[in-house]
Order: structure tokens, then C-alpha cells, then sequence
């Protein structure tokens, strides 16, 4: 049996998802012996032509030009997997659906009419069909030979369905929100980081994303009423790493409606 | 004004490095110019945020070099709040500093670089990359593999993370080190050291196989700007600026970053998202390149007399024995690179020996105080500088962050233009051979393009050859 063809492909984002791959160390040597990696920009000049059985994307789609260049790594793919917030939520330059494009072109160049872009970065599966996304920002090195080693075996990756707390009580960590009153996202935000931020005194905030269902309105109410936090921070909160994420998104417009209709009331 | 219509939204492919190279009248190359195509704006969508959320949120401008943004963002907050750092937080920055110039220097040169370089520049593309050479030479890509894996370490020990970890904030670190840290690092310190001397030998005795490219690939005379201190020691996160001109004279020196906008002007590209610095005082006119000045490791090795570390500074000596007290072939970046190397792990080496780098407090705790703060690095490609203005309740106004790609710019071009008129005769010669050596030239400055756009490695690009009147005449595109 020929060994399975990968390929990774980058849109709008850092590269540290990708990076993530050449940071397996420990594990590299053996991938390259299970898989044939066969477009990976980042490592190599060789590329082979499709199909390829696994596309790992990372990135969101911020130009014209991608919108169509996904639309061709779908069909030349047979399984794609996407990796990392910006993938799997328009990442931190989602940021800018909530304002107007012109003024950022604006505002960093000197000649703006040479810029052509969307006016919103949005997720690969606002796209195309993704058959597995992969959370954080960047993704966890362990998640990510998780889910190559699953296909691999033809079997459904395993990752965590549930928040942070419950990592952050796994690893014996102290609550922040309870001990210190420090604003945490960790009740609404998939696990994966192993409490991270939480284990070091910070409020988690939120890389990667929000778990399934999440109750973000009553966390939120919560740290409005209980913690003092007003309703522009908690908005802020919300709009990081994963601000398109349908669930913060709208978490963090209903706080912004609610501060717009204090406004008025106080006018 | 056809020539500089280049950014067509028909032909540009996000993700690609784009060459156009211009004709004159005569049919030969009159300028080269290498273009960035992607925009992500986060100069406009920081504006709002509160500043203690800066460093995290720039870091994920680049996941390659995390740990510059993080420090320069930080150093920039710091600023703001007008406070000076805890010793021991000021120590852990600089290991997490060296730490980032490992493993990306490391990266540079086992992963995109090595494969060129020990395989041969004419060898098959089917295996020159990494993973062909760890089919030829498993040892010596294990030990690269070993020596980022020993950088990545580092930066963790402070930032928690490898990639955008959370370390590093507003006043200092977030945590006091440990000796469970100290120890982790010290473990690998005879193992890193002798892999990164074992590097140079092998850099060392290729050296005279590219005399070459030593030659053409970006031989010329420019300025250089990095951090050194006052008696000329390397630098590469505290301090203040010098800049050098390419008989080794020093033009400025001791210069507060903070008032960078008095040394550096940016000049409007119109054909490209990079934005490109130039040295303001030497520019009169509309013309950027007289000011042309070159970052990174070549500006920080000219410009230092020392590394202050005993075996980098052996090597750099035979460098300067071979190739002059001022290093000018851009070729010569792999070698600085190699030396930053030894010398960042020499002085982890030191820093594991300093009892203060266990002490706490580790940060410093204050509110806004200053409406505009500077943070300056070196990041491993060069000088960072980030730059933000704030209101009084702490949100984020303004930000303008000078990368260090944006300031190679003219230099690259300059060094495409002398390899294009090398290589490139006309419209039917436009070879693999010379697509190669293009991309090897711009390669050597190590672009970090992911700080605009897109990944290194393997450059997929896209070259023009432009007639005078603005008719591309032909077109290469190598995905």
C-alpha cells in the first residue's frame, strides 16, 4: 500500500499552526516516514500534483483570489482538515468585520487603490465543506498528531468536547474567578490548552474557542453582575482570537446592544 | 506609470512572493522588485483594545517569530506605563530572546536553508528539502531538528508557550524562574553547544564551494542598523541603536529607539504591502535608496566589534580574516546566523549561572502613564520597533509596528537586480537556473513574510519581465 499523500496550505494567518507540524520534534522523523508530504511550503520546494488524500488548511479568507483558491483545494482534496483559529473562525483579523475595511486601507497604506480585499475574514467552512476542525491559536502539537495518526488509522480524532475548567480541575489549579475575581472564559472555551493561562493566575482568554453549547450569556451575565466587569470589557473579552466564532460573536453584539441602550437611556 | 501597476488583482495570488523585473531600452534589466500581497490590518484593529492585551495580541502577527512581537510589544507597554522592570523579568526576557534566535535561526538554516547548501543549488527539487536531506544526512538534520527543539525550550521556560505563549507581559514576566527550569536548560547545554560549533565547521567548509554566490547574491556597500552597546558588544533586546555605513564607520551611534521616526522615514510603496524604511537623513528627494540600510544578523555582526562570548567570538574572527572587518555579501546572513547561534547559547550558558535570574518580583505593577510608548528588539531577521499611542483610560489609539523585512526591502531588491542582471538576458531566459538563484538571494535575507504575508521555505513565485512601457513581456510561475 502507497503511503497516504499530505498536503498544508496557508491563507491569511501567521504560519505558527503549520509551524506546529515542524515543531513535532520527537515525531517528525516518523511522519515523514508514514506519510507522504507531498505540498508543505513551509519545509519544501517539491511539490507534488493532486489529489492529495489530507489537506491540512490553515488560515481564513481575506481576498477574492483565496475565495476561489479554496474552492480548488477542496476539490483536489480528499479529506481537509482545518487547523488553528483563523481557520476555523477568521481569527484575530476577523477583528476587523466589525469596521469598515476602507479605513484600515487606508490607514496603513500610502496607496490603497492597490489593495483588493474582502471586507470580512471568515472561516474556511463558510466555504467549503471541512470534514474536521482543529481549535486553538495556535493548535496543540499533541491534538494535531492526534488527528493526522487518527486518519491515519481510519478512525474519528479524538479531542476534547469539554471546557477548561474541567482541565484546570484535572491539573489542580486554583479557580481564578472564584479565588481572585479575575474575568475567565474558561466555562465557555473548548479545552486543549490544559489550562494554561488559568494555571498561572490569568483569566483564560479564549484561543480556543468556544466548546459545544456553551452557556456564554449566563457567564457573561455573571461577570457583569458578580465580578463589576462592564459591558465594553466583557464585548473586548470576547473579541480576540475567535471573535466570528458564532457564539462569541454573538455574545459580544447583545453586550454591545445592551451598553448602546444604557447610553440612551442615560441621555 | 504602467510599471508600477504590478499588484493586479487578476494575477496576484496570495501567498506568493512576486518579482517583477523592469527593462530598459536596451533590452537589459533596469530594476527588480520583490512585492508582498497580503493584508491582515492589525495596525487599525488593535485601536481599542486595552494595552495590556498588545503583546498577545501582535504576537499573533507571526508565528514564526512570536517571541519578537511578545518582547517589542511588551518593552512598548512598559513604555506607556513608564515603568522599569523587575532585574530577574528583564533577565528572562533576554533568555526568551535567545531562545527565539535559536530556533529561528536553527529553522532557517537546517530546514529551508541546509538543503541548498549541502545538497548542491543544482541538485534534483524532488529532494532538496528537508525531507530529502533526512534521507542523506539523518545526523545532521536530527541535530537541527534538536537544536530548535532546545530553543523552543527556552522561550517556553518563560513564555509558557512555544508559539504566542502567555509569558510575557506589561511590567515584566508573569512568573519567577525555578530551578526546575534552570536545570531543564542547563541539561541541554553541552549537547547544543557542541551541535551548534558542528554546525559552523559544516558551514564553514562549503563556504569556498559558493564563491559565487558570495559575489553576486547582494554584494554591495549600505548601511546597517541593529542594537550594540556603547563598547560595541553584540546586543539584541536592550540598549539603544547603531548604524554603520559599509566601510565599518560608525554613522550613528547610541541611539534611543524611541525616537526612531527621527532616523527612519517610510516611504509610500505604491506596489507592495510591505512597507519600506530608508535612513532619512541621507534622502533627498523622492527616492528611497540612498538611505538603503540593512537589518538582522549581517547588520548586528558588522556593527558589534564582539560577541563577548569566548567560541563565536573565535569564529567570527576567522570570518573577518576571510571576508573583511564589514561582511557586505548578503550570502554572508547564513554565517551570521550560524554565529548568532553559538553566541545566544553561550549566553543562556551565562544566564543559568546568574543567581539573580531566580529572584522575584518579577513585574512591575502601574497604570498609564505616558500617552505614546516605544518598544525596540532585535528580532532574529532584525530591528522591531512597535509603537502605540493611547488614551487616558489605557485603550490603544495608535499603533505602527516597523518589521524587519519592511526594512530589508530595498536591500532585497537591490540584490534580485544584480542576480536578474547576472542571470536574466531578455524574455527567453527567464530558466529555472536563474528563478533559482532569484529565490536564493532573497532567501538569504530570510524573509519573514508571514509579518505581511505568507510562508518561507519553498518561495512559490510569480516572475515578470516589464517591458519600459508597462507590457509584461513574460511570465514565470512556479507554485
Amino acid at each position: 500500500m502507497s503511503r497516504p499523500s499530505l498536503a498544508v496550505w496557508k491563507f491569511a494567518s501567521c504560519d505558527g499552526c503549520q509551524l506546529s507540524l515542524l515543531s513535532a520534534e520527537d515525531e517528525l522523523l516518523t511522519l515523514a516516514e508514514e506519510v507522504h508530504i507531498a505540498h508543505f511550503l513551509e519545509a519544501t520546494r517539491e511539490v507534488a500534483p493532486g489529489p492529495y488524500d489530507v489537506s491540512l488548511v490553515e488560515g481564513s479568507i481575506t481576498t477574492p483570489a483565496d475565495a476561489e483558491r479554496i474552492r480548488h483545494v477542496r476539490s483536489i482534496s480528499g479529506t481537509l482538515i482545518t487547523i488553528g483559529a483563523c481557520a476555523t473562525a477568521g481569527g484575530i483579523q476577523a477583528l476587523r468585520n466589525l469596521a469598515d475595511v476602507e479605513a484600515y486601507t487606508n490607514l496603513v497604506y500610502a496607496h490603497p487603490e492597490y489593495v483588493s480585499t474582502l471586507a470580512e475574514s471568515t472561516s474556511i467552512a463558510q466555504h467549503v465543506p471541512v470534514d474536521f476542525e482543529l481549535r486553538g491559536c495556535p493548535v496543540e502539537v499533541p491534538q494535531l498528531l492526534e488527528v493526522v495518526s487518527a486518519l491515519l488509522a481510519g478512525r474519528k480524532p479524538v479531542t476534547p468536547p469539554h471546557a477548561v475548567c474541567l482541565e484546570c480541575k484535572l491539573r489542580g489549579a486554583v479557580c481564578v474567578m472564584v479565588a481572585h475575581g479575575t474575568p475567565c472564559l474558561g466555562p465557555i472555551t473548548q479545552a486543549g490548552c490544559g489550562a494554561r493561562c488559568p494555571a498561572f493566575n490569568r483569566g483564560c482568554y479564549g484561543c480556543f474557542g468556544p466548546m459545544e453549547t456553551p452557556n456564554t450569556a449566563s457567564l457573561s451575565d455573571r461577570l457583569h453582575d458578580e465580578l463589576g466587569v462592564d459591558d465594553d470589557d466583557l464585548a473586548r473579552l470576547l473579541r480576540t482570537f475567535n471573535a466570528d466564532a458564532p457564539e462569541f460573536r454573538a455574545e459580544a453584539r447583545r453586550r454591545d446592544s445592551i451598553a448602546a441602550a444604557r447610553e440612551e437611556a442615560t441621555t | 506609470m504602467h510599471d508600477i501597476h504590478v499588484i493586479d488583482p487578476v494575477t496576484r495570488i496570495e501567498g506568493h512572493a512576486k518579482i517583477t523585473l523592469h527593462l530598459d531600452d536596451g533590452g537589459s534589466i533596469a530594476d527588480a522588485r520583490f512585492h508582498v500581497t497580503e493584508f491582515r490590518g492589525f495596525e487599525e484593529f488593535c485601536r481599542g483594545r486595552p494595552l495590556d492585551e498588545m503583546p498577545a495580541l501582535t504576537a499573533r502577527t507571526c508565528g514564526i517569530c512570536p517571541v519578537s512581537h511578545l518582547l517589542a510589544g511588551a518593552k512598548a507597554t512598559d513604555a506607556l506605563c513608564a515603568v522599569r522592570i523587575p532585574p530577574p523579568a528583564v533577565l528572562q526576557r533576554r533568555l526568551a530572546n535567545l531562545g527565539q534566535i535559536v530556533q529561528s535561526h536553527v529553522l532557517s538554516f537546517f530546514h529551508l536553508s541546509a538543503p541548498d547548501l549541502l545538497l548542491g543549488m543544482e541538485s534534483d527539487p524532488a529532494v532538496r528539502n528537508v525531507f530529502g536531506l533526512m534521507a542523506a544526512e539523518p545526523e545532521i538534520v536530527r541535530r537541527g531538528i534538536r537544536l530548535r527543539q532546545f530553543g523552543q525550550e527556552v522561550i517556553a521556560s518563560v513564555a509558557f508557550d512555544k508559539i504566542h505563549g502567555g509569558g510575557i507581559v506589561t511590567g515584566g514576566v508573569a512568573e519567577p524562574f525555578t530551578t526546575a527550569k534552570r536545570d531543564a536548560v542547563v541539561g541541554w547545554l553541552d549537547e547544543v553547544h557542541a551541535s551548534a560549533l558542528a554546525t559552523w565547521d559544516l558551514l564553514w567548509s562549503v563556504t569556498d564551494q559558493f564563491a559565487d554566490e558570495i559575489a553576486i547574491f547582494g554584494d554591495f556597500d549600505s548601511l546597517y542598523l541593529s542594537h550594540c552597546l556603547p563598547d560595541g558588544t553584540w546586543e539584541h533586546i536592550d540598549g539603544n541603536l547603531r548604524i554603520t555605513g559599509a566601510d565599518g564607520q560608525i554613522v550613528v551611534d547610541q541611539f534611543d529607539p524611541a525616537d526612531y521616526l527621527e532616523l527612519l522615514g517610510e516611504s509610500g510603496k505604491t506596489d507592495s504591502y510591505l512597507k519600506a524604511p530608508y535612513y532619512k537623513p541621507y534622502v533627498d528627494g523622492d527616492d528611497p535608496r540612498p538611505g538603503m540600510y540593512r537589518v538582522g544578523p549581517l547588520a548586528r555582526i558588522n556593527n558589534a566589534e564582539r560577541f563577548g562570548t569566548p567560541e563565536a567570538d573565535a569564529r567570527l574572527a576567522l570570518l573577518r580574516e576571510r571576508f573583511g572587518r564589514t561582511a557586505t555579501s548578503a550570502f554572508l546572513y547564513h554565517h551570521a546566523r550560524v554565529l548568532e547561534v553559538i553566541a545566544s547559547i553561550e549566553r543562556i550558558a551565562a544566564l543559568m549561572d546568574d543567581p539573580e535570574l531566580l529572584t522575584w518580583p518579577v513585574r512591575a505593577d502601574a497604570g498609564v502613564n505616558a500617552l505614546r510608548g516605544v518598544g525596540a528588539s532585535e528580532a532574529p531577521r532584525g530591528t522591531l520597533f512597535h509603537d502605540y499611542s493611547v488614551d487616558r483610560q489605557g485603550l490603544i489609539t495608535g499603533v505602527n509596528l516597523v518589521i524587519a523585512t519592511g526594512q530589508n526591502d530595498l536591500a532585497i531588491n537591490r540584490t534580485i537586480t544584480d542576480i536578474a542582471r547576472a542571470y536574466v538576458h531578455g524574455p527567453d531566459d527567464l530558466t529555472d537556473g536563474a528563478l533559482n538563484r532569484i529565490e536564493a538571494g532573497v532567501r538569504a535575507y530570510d524573509p519573514c513574510l508571514s509579518c505581511s504575508t505568507h510562508a518561507v521555505g519553498q518561495m512559490p513565485m510569480v516572475v515578470e519581465l516589464v517591458a519600459p512601457d508597462g507590457e509584461v513581456i513574460a511570465h514565470r510561475r512556479r507554485d
